[in-house]
């Protein structure tokens, strides 16, 4: 009866020991720094993962992007055609059909103060590009790029191209 | 006897784990300051606040100009007429850097049309540089008349940017007194007061 115990409580051990060690180890083999690519300078990161959709049926799958913080982009509907849009364009899918493309609206960002004040249409934080989608079956990759120009409140950078690849299933 | 080699095993693998995590960790903060020490070389590292402009072009990695000579060029305004800057020798002179598509430059731009009239007495120029990349001179144009400039607009070449060592963000503007130095410098829009002062300094007010 003691003997039984004591295994139980040897295997409980191992088990607490188990639980405390995988933590350390997951931690040190898969830790992450945040963004470290160079797109980083780019001021926008793309972050979706793998999108799950029923394969020959139109699906809506969702590109989440994020401004770093302190910027702005202009949205896909600038007040002034001089500003430029953001828009997102499709380079290559086999095995992929883009059906449409849906932008968020844009927040109303004031730069300048009083009459010299210009209002702009924006996008900060993370922000949400929706494509209407047919996939075949199985792993599939959409390859895109989005354009947008990026500014802080007191300066502009030029214009900049973001490759994205985009990891589609079909099941 | 077996447990203890079982043990023994499991220690060398989390050990072996555990190493290779910290070197792996290891490796990825070097590729990161690689990186940042990269992107402060091109230039091409953003202001780090957001907010207001700076006096001081070398904390966004460019090379300050101020106390040195500007740098001369010859450049086309909108009609194709050519400009240099010696044209303009013995007068304070304002070189802005602008785009089409900078909210910011838009802004400070009709402040450098104001005071180029306010300290039109003293000689001053002002200078507006169109930085935007293979646009054709007349969307220059319509986007330089939305702002309400008068003022000399002037078409890029590539060796501009390189001479006033501009980084990757507008505006940027250099304020020359009449002797050709630099005597101030911005990145970003400051104030209109600044602006102002930075003007004053040039026209040596």
């Amino acid at each position: 009866m003691r003997q039984g115990s004591g295994a139980r409580a040897q295997g409980l051990g191992w088990w607490v020991l188990a639980l405390v060690v995988m933590p350390v180890i997951a931690w040190a083999q898969g830790i992450s720094l945040g963004d470290t690519s160079a797109v980083k300078k780019g001021h926008v990161v793309f972050l979706s993962e793998e999108s799950v959709v029923e394969a020959g049926k139109p699906e809506v799958i969702e590109l989440q992007f994020r401004v770093d913080e302190g910027f702005h982009i202009n949205s896909h509907t600038p007040p002034d055609a001089l500003l430029i849009a953001t828009s997102f364009k499709v380079d290559s899918g086999d095995g992929v059909k883009v059906l449409g493309e849906e932008y968020p609206k844009g927040a109303a960002f004031r730069l300048g103060q009083g009459a010299d004040a210009e209002l702009l249409d924006v996008y900060q934080g993370v922000f949400r590009v929706r494509l209407r989608v047919v996939a075949a079956k199985g792993a599939q990759t959409l390859a895109g790029t989005l354009r947008y120009q990026a500014c802080d409140n007191a300066a502009c950078f030029p214009p900049r191209s973001l490759p994205v690849l985009v990891a589609i299933t079909g099941k | 006897m077996r447990r203890i080699g079982v043990l023994a095993a499991m220690v060398v693998l989390v050990g072996l784990l555990v190493w290779a995590g910290v070197y792996n960790l290891r490796q990825r903060r070097a590729a990161m300051q690689r990186a940042q020490i990269v992107l402060v070389k091109d230039g091409t590292n953003p202001p780090a606040t957001s907010g207001s402009g700076s006096n001081d072009a070398s904390v966004f990695g460019g090379e300050s100009l101020k106390g040195k000579i500007a740098p001369g060029f010859t450049l086309v305004d909108l009609s194709g007429k050519k400009v240099s800057l010696a044209d303009f020798k013995g007068h304070p002179v304002v070189i802005n850097f602008w785009a089409t598509y900078c909210g910011p430059c838009r802004l400070e731009m009709p402040w450098f049309q104001e005071f180029s009239g306010k300290y039109q007495p003293q000689g001053l120029i002002v200078l507006g540089v169109d930085q935007d990349e293979d646009m054709p001179r007349d969307q220059v144009a319509e986007g330089a008349k939305k702002t309400g400039v008068s003022y000399p607009i002037l078409m890029p070449d590539k060796s501009i940017a390189k001479s006033y060592a501009l980084g990757d963000y507008l505006p940027q503007t250099f304020y020359v007194d009449k002797n050709g130095t630099v005597v101030e410098e911005s990145v970003g829009t400051p104030s209109k007061d600044e602006v102002e002062a930075n003007i004053r300094k040039a026209v040596g007010l």
